[in-house]
This record gives structure tokens, C-alpha cells and sequence, in this order.
């Protein structure tokens, strides 16, 4: 087995180092166009800076993709090296991007990933994040907005802790991700442990550090196995930078195998198809599915048994269409049986959660939420079971029980049977678009309030935003919680992926990299992302959106740009005022200005097209405007809109 | 920087508006009076100076830059609080003895060390120059657009 030799430098420094010296030596033998020379600033000091030479088109075309390994391959260290069979069991899963932020400990896979295949860096593409926080949340949120994992690359120790505030929200936020952690032994002592996945182990689901080639590809397999089967949530394996370099030969690719996700069993569906078929006006309750399957399954029950429904798709992903006619209290609002799919009902089916995953947690952490007795907020979080649930739990995954319970209500239909719930569902339907006009009517007039202030009112935005992207396939990736949420008033969740919900565990700096997850997402189903970005939460991470703008993916960013921690400004100002000392330094530490931070030139540094900041209300329509023309052509859009702070 | 999860509830909860005053344990009943649309009684402050002070005690946090907006607005239906210079005042004052430790319902209090007479009258001045006269629903074309979508039929 070949080691590695490299000095004992520290990662960053090195890399630095090596761009410099790099750079140095090619200013040396390459001519430096005019052009660029020109832009050479004197640094302080007097000395001018080196400028980087451009790529050359070789190397843009490699950039792309667009270059084929070269023919042969005698040269080479390996002919068939392990990372390159791990690349084809990413491949095999139908995992289309992995995102990065690169390290040395994983130069193996990433060579495989740019250069193995034909294609090489398609399915999956290689994605460059600047940070491994936001590697993982583009991970969280193309996992909601599809219900299948993106692999996101963590190097080392170190970037798993980058990492781990993300995969504690994805976690959180029960989605599934597949982290592939590189490992070098020989480099850095820092950078590596005897047990790297131990300081995520108590909010990842699963975990491996395979010894050989063989058993990191069967590692893979079972990772995005575990992920994908509830409760859903991140799963990583530790891969050694020696077993990415090592000669595979004749190892083969074990075939994938998916989960068995288990359902209810026959009696069981059998007596919930009688119960729905039996009452007189059944209701089903539909929260966060796994998949789109699930939806797609839950409204054909629904339509089936003209059962009326509620939905979680204001709320999040993976949830019943808002605007079906099912959908909604019904004509008559006392229900003598609910089936609550994810949800209280008469008999609820309840995928596992969180808290069966304990035992991950041996020295007791004990996460809110999660562990029992922890938080005094009450309740048991979305990690829990969720108190107060009335009639009966079945503790078996909702998603998976739809097809048994769908093949027993057809065994047990009548024609009678068939038309009181052809007549029941006309019903539902002349009565839930009632019910739809008249919230919507409401809520338009209480939107009104503040139409035309300055700054402009975060009812306004996601107003004015409505008409342009209702015809649209659309994305809402950015939490509304934050601004107002008027877009589960004013808006209509139809498809699975159209609201993704809040952060997983309240945690900022998610917004954006889970926006670029979903448009990542959207790129190649011809859909469209929209990213109503707060200002604290972009802060955290900006550079995402230079991936963004790299990869061309279709997001508009919207920014609800209140020049604070709003939230937290307002409980400063509450306890100065409990105290009795005076609110006027209450913007202290949780507001932004001094200077204001202008969010059109940061975008424009990431080389993102932008515009704002805007404060005048009749100006956000027609700049909406442009920034959806652009994202429709594969553009990301920044427009910077100075908001009410709520 | 975590973000508490107890926010919705707790924006949802600061006012300004006496309908919403939350009874603490033992403390002051809640206010019951009804909100008025149009305000007439004495305005003797400065309302540029009582700008300024709006803006420093970050009363736009809860009640919007201009009143109207945010986790509480108090225009145009205004509260019983705001009837007058002097009903503003006693309310500022009145919060302290009814605050409680954790995060609550309740506005911040606001002593008199905190905003003198004078200032109180300066803001509420500030206050009442607030007005508001959004457009009407059906004269807001994105509005119009909206109630019209939601009324096609709904494809799958």
C-alpha cells in the first residue's frame, strides 16, 4: 500500500503556498497579457502583486469537463485506482453532484470524480463550494427538495468540523445526505483521528471507516441506504486517502441493492381501507412525506376514498397539494375517522424518530428535542414523536404503508361505496375553494397594510413575487419564517418541492447554500429557485454564492435586508427594558450598519448580476422582473431590497 | 450565532396594543379596550425629535417603520393606549412591574430614566403623524392577480 510523504504543513498555508509559488514560477515563463498587467495594484510596501496568469483553454475546457482522460494510462500510478470504482458506486446510486471544498485527503475521489467516466464530472459533477458548512447544507437542501441524497466531500478533521453545524440542521431536519470524509494518515496529524466520524457520530445516523477497497464501496451503498431509510438523515464514511489511490484490479462493483422500508402489514391496511370506506366523512392528515412517491401516493388515496385533507406544504416539503380540491377543511369539518399520515390522527402511521437513534449518542449529549427531558421548550421537536397526539400510533413509516392501504381500499370498493365518494368529493372540492378564496381574501387585505412604505414591506415582496413564478416550477428554498412567512397565505404549495421549510435546527447561515442545494436541484428539471435571503444569514457564508454564479444555477436571491439580527434585537431591546437600563443601546451586537453592507456589490464580487438596494416599493416589481428573466436563462439574480424588519 | 426557536412566539407577542396585554402572575389585569381609527386628542412633542428617538429605542422592531407593519402595528386601528399623550406615557411606565424574567408578551418598559416625559410626548408625536392609506385590495394589481390565480382550476 503506497504512503503518502508530504510535508507537515499547515493545509491552508500549503495551499497558499503552492498557489503563490505556482503563480510566481508562471509569471516567470508565461506572458502576462497587457490586459491583466494593467490591473496589478502595488502592494503595500511598494511591491506589485503578482497577478495569477488566466487559464488557458485547456484548462477551462478540463474546468468543464470537456476533457477525456488521456488514452492508455501506462503512466499512471494506478491503472484502475479504488476512488474510481467509488466514483461509479456514487454513480450506480444516481447521486448527481458532489459538492467540496477541496483537501488533500480526498484528491483521490476528486481525480476520479473531474476525470473517470465518459463523461468524466457528469452524474455526478463535481461542485466547488468555499466552505464545507455550505457543501453539506447544498446537500440539505437538494435533499428536500428532492427526497434523495447529494454527497458532499469533508476533508478531514477539519472539515468535519466545518461541516458540522450543517449536518446537525440536515439531522434536525430528518434529510438524507451522504458525507464521504478523506483520511490521510501520512500528511497532517491535525487534520486526522482514529475516529474521525466519532465527532458527528451523535447527529449523523450512521457511520463507517472501511479497512479496503471492498468494503468502502459496500460502505457507500449502505451510507445512502441508511440515509434514505427512516428516519431519514446523514450518513458518512471515512475513506482513506490510500485506499482512494490503490490499485483496485479485478475488484468488481458490488451491485446496489435498495432498502426494504417496511409498511404496515396486511391486517393492519386492511382495517384502516374499511375504516376510510366505512366512515361517513374520513379525513386524512398528511405531513412530511419521505419522497414524491409519497405525495403522489397520498393523493391518490386521497381521491380514492374522497377522504378532505390537511397539509404541511406551507410548512415544508414533501406534503399534499395545497390547492387540490381535497385539500382542505371539506364540507363538513366533523371527521369520524383521520388517518394521519405523519400526522395525529385517529390512527396515526409514524415513521421512526429521531430518538431511536440514541444509542449514537453513548456519553449523552442529549439533544433538545430529541433525548427525553431535555428542552423546557415542551414537546418533543421534529426529532421527536410530538406530544398530545391523539387516538392511535402505529410507529411505521407513512410512505411506505400507502401502497398496501391503496390495494385494499380497491379490494374492498363497491359501486355504491364509489358513488357517495364521487358525490362527497364534489362537495370537498365546491367548499375547500370557498374556504381557499376567502383566507386568500383576508390575507390580501391584511397584506395591504404598508403597501406603499419605505422601506418596503416583506408582504410586498413575496406579493409582488407570486404573479411572476405561479406559472413557474418553482422552488422556495429560503425559510419564510423569518419574513413574514406571507407565503403560506398568498402562495399555492402544489408540488412536492415548492417550500423546503425552515432551517432543521434554527441555525443561520442556511438560506442561501440551501437554495444553491435546491438549485442544484432545479438545473437540470427545468426549475426555477427562489431565495428570499435575510441579511444576517447571508453572512455567515457568502461564497456560496460564487457557486451559485460558477455552475450557473437558476436561483434568485431576494434579499430581506432589515441591517440586522432582527429577532435578536428585539429580545435585547425586551430585556433592557425588563431591567429597566434603557433601550437605546439595544442595537448593540445585533444590528448591521455603520456601514451598511451592500449586498449588490458583494453579489457583483462573486460576479453574480444584481441590483438595489431598493427602497422604493414601485421599483421591486419591475426589478423581480429582470431577475426572473435572467434565472430562467440559467442565471443566478441578486436584488437587494431594503425591507421592514419583519 | 443560534436563532431560539421561541421567536414567532415571542414577536408574535411584544405589542404595544392594550388588547394584547398578557396577564403575568399576579400582576395587572389585561387592558380590554377597543381600538379607535382616528385620533384626535392634543399633540404637544415634537414629532422630528420623537423620530429620532423611534428609531434609538428601536420602536420599528415591533411596530414597522411607519406603524403598520411588523409583529404588532398599531395603524390605523389604533389602540386605547395611544388615545393620548398622556395614556402613551402611563403605558411606557407601566410595564415594569408587570415584565417578566423569561421572554414574554410584553413590550420592553421604558422608565423614566429611559425616556423622560418630554420624549415620551416626542414620540408620540412622532407616533401620530403615522398614517396610513394603503391602496385598496382591488386596486393593487398584483393583488388582483393573485385572487385571480387562486380562482382557475387547479391543475395537477
Amino acid at each position: 500500500m503506497p504512503k503518502s510523504s508530504k510535508l507537515a504543513v499547515n493545509r491552508r498555508g500549503f495551499l497558499k503556498g503552492a498557489a503563490t509559488a505556482a503563480a510566481g514560477a508562471a509569471a516567470i515563463a508565461t506572458h502576462v497579457p497587457e490586459s491583466v498587467d494593467a490591473q496589478t495594484q502595488p502592494a503595500v510596501g511598494g511591491r506589485p502583486n503578482t497577478p495569477a496568469p488566466p487559464p488557458t483553454t485547456t484548462q477551462l475546457e478540463r474546468d468543464a469537463g470537456a476533457v477525456r482522460p488521456p488514452a492508455g494510462g501506462n503512466a499512471r500510478a494506478a491503472v484502475r485506482p479504488g476512488s474510481d470504482l467509488m466514483v461509479q458506486v456514487l454513480r450506480d446510486l444516481g447521486i448527481e453532484y458532489v459538492a467540496a471544498n477541496p483537501g488533500s485527503s480526498f484528491e483521490g475521489i476528486q481525480e476520479s470524480l473531474i476525470n473517470y467516466g465518459n463523461p468524466p464530472n457528469v452524474m455526478p459533477e463535481f461542485i466547488t463550494a468555499l466552505h464545507e458548512e455550505s457543501a453539506v447544507t447544498m446537500a440539505h437542501g437538494y435533499g428536500k427538495a428532492t427526497g434523495k441524497p447529494m454527497c458532499a466531500l469533508l476533508h478531514g478533521t477539519i472539515g468535519i468540523q466545518h461541516a458540522a453545524m450543517s449536518i446537525y440542521q440536515a439531522y434536525y431536519d430528518k434529510t438524507p445526505a451522504l458525507l464521504i470524509a478523506g483520511r490521510d494518515l501520512g500528511f497532517i496529524a491535525a487534520h486526522s483521528a482514529n475516529d474521525m466520524a466519532g465527532m458527528v457520530r451523535s447527529y449523523t445516523k450512521w457511520d463507517a471507516t472501511p479497512k479496503t477497497i471492498e468494503e468502502s464501496l459496500v460502505a457507500i451503498q449502505r451510507a445512502y441506504n441508511e440515509a434514505i431509510t427512516p428516519p431519514c438523515a446523514p450518513a458518512m464514511v471515512v475513506i482513506d486517502i490510500d485506499l482512494q489511490k490503490e490499485e483496485a484490479g479485478a475488484i468488481k462493483v458490488p451491485a446496489y441493492q435498495p432498502p426494504k422500508i417496511s409498511g404496515v402489514d396486511p391486517g393492519q391496511a386492511r382495517e384502516i381501507a374499511k375504516s376510510l370506506l366505512d366512515a361517513q366523512n374520513p379525513r386524512i392528515a398528511v405531513g412530511r412525506l419521505r419522497t414524491p412517491d409519497g405525495v403522489r401516493l397520498a393523493v391518490q388515496l386521497a381521491e380514492l376514498v374522497g377522504a378532505s385533507t390537511s397539509t404541511s406544504a406551507t410548512q415544508g416539503p414533501m406534503s399534499f397539494p395545497q390547492r387540490h380540491p381535497l385539500c382542505g377543511p371539506g364540507a363538513n369539518t366533523s371527521y369520524d375517522y383521520t388517518l394521519g399520515l405523519e400526522q395525529p390522527g385517529t390512527v396515526s402511521l409514524t415513521g421512526p424518530s429521531l430518538a431511536t437513534l440514541l444509542s449514537r449518542d453513548p456519553t449523552n449529549i442529549g439533544f433538545g428535542g430529541i433525548a427525553p427531558g431535555v428542552s423546557r421548550a415542551g414537546g418533543a421537536g421534529r426529532g421527536g414523536r410530538g406530544a398530545g397526539a391523539p387516538g392511535r400510533t402505529v410507529d411505521i413509516d407513512a410512505e411506505a404503508s400507502l401502497p398496501a392501504i391503496i390495494d385494499e381500499v380497491r379490494r374492498q370498493m363497491s359501486p355504491d361505496k364509489q358513488r357517495v365518494i364521487q358525490e362527497r368529493s364534489a362537495k370537498h372540492a365546491t367548499a375547500n375553494q370557498t374556504a381557499r378564496i376567502d383566507a386568500l381574501t383576508r390575507a390580501l387585505e391584511q397584506r395591504r397594510a404598508g403597501w406603499d412604505a419605505s422601506p418596503i414591506s416583506t408582504a410586498r415582496v413575496y406579493a409582488e413575487l407570486w404573479p411572476l413564478i405561479v406559472d413557474e416550477d418553482w422552488i422556495l428554498a429560503s425559510p419564510s419564517n423569518f419574513s413574514g412567512a406571507h407565503n403560506a397565505q398568498l402562495w399555492d404549495h402544489n408540488k412536492p418541492y415548492n417550500y423546503l421549510g425552515g432551517q432543521g435546527a434554527g441555525g443561520m447561515g442556511y438560506g442561501a447554500p440551501a437554495s444553491v442545494g435546491a438549485a442544484l436541484a432545479a438545473k437540470g428539471r427545468k426549475q426555477i429557485v427562489i431565495n428570499v435571503q435575510t441579511d444576517g444569514d447571508l453572512n455567515y457564508a457568502p461564497g456560496v454564492l460564487w457557486t451559485a454564479q460558477h455552475h450557473q444555477l437558476p436561483m434568485l436571491t431576494v434579499m430581506h435586508n432589515n441591517r440586522a439580527w432582527h429577532q435578536e434585537l428585539m429580545f435585547v431591546e425586551y430585556m433592557c427594558g425588563v431591567r429597566g437600563r434603557g433601550t437605546e443601546r439595544g442595537h448593540i451586537g445585533t444590528t448591521l450598519r455603520d456601514p451598511f453592507i451592500d449586498y449588490r456589490m458583494m453579489a457583483a464580487s462573486y460576479g453574480m448580476a444584481g441590483e438595489g438596494p431598493i427602497t422604493d416599493p414601485v421599483k421591486l416589481g419591475p426589478a423581480l422582473k429582470r431577475g426572473l428573466a435572467s434565472v430562467k436563462k440559467g442565471m443566478p439574480y441578486m436584488i437587494d431590497v431594503i425591507t421592514q424588519p419583519r | 450565532m443560534n436563532t431560539k426557536f421561541s421567536v414567532v412566539i415571542f414577536v408574535a407577542a411584544v405589542s404595544l396594543a392594550a388588547t394584547h396585554v398578557v396577564r403575568a402572575q399576579g400582576q395587572a389585569p389585561a387592558q380590554t379596550a377597543k381600538p379607535v381609527t382616528t385620533l384626535t386628542s392634543p399633540v404637544t412633542g415634537n414629532a422630528v425629535t420623537g423620530k429620532k428617538l423611534y428609531y434609538d429605542h428601536a420602536c420599528y422592531s415591533c411596530h414597522g417603520f411607519n406603524g403598520e407593519t411588523g409583529a404588532r402595528p398599531f395603524v390605523p386601528n389604533w389602540p386605547a393606549n395611544l388615545a393620548t399623550e398622556r395614556s402613551f406615557t402611563a403605558f411606557l411606565r407601566g410595564r415594569a412591574n408587570i415584565a417578566p424574567v423569561q421572554p414574554s408578551t410584553s413590550m420592553p418598559n421604558y422608565p423614566v430614566e429611559s425616556v423622560s416625559d418630554a420624549q415620551a410626548k416626542d414620540i408620540y408625536a412622532y407616533i401620530r403623524s403615522f398614517k396610513s392609506a394603503p391602496p385598496p385590495v382591488e386596486k393593487i394589481p398584483v393583488m388582483s392577480q393573485i385572487l385571480a390565480a387562486a380562482k382557475k382550476p387547479y391543475k395537477q
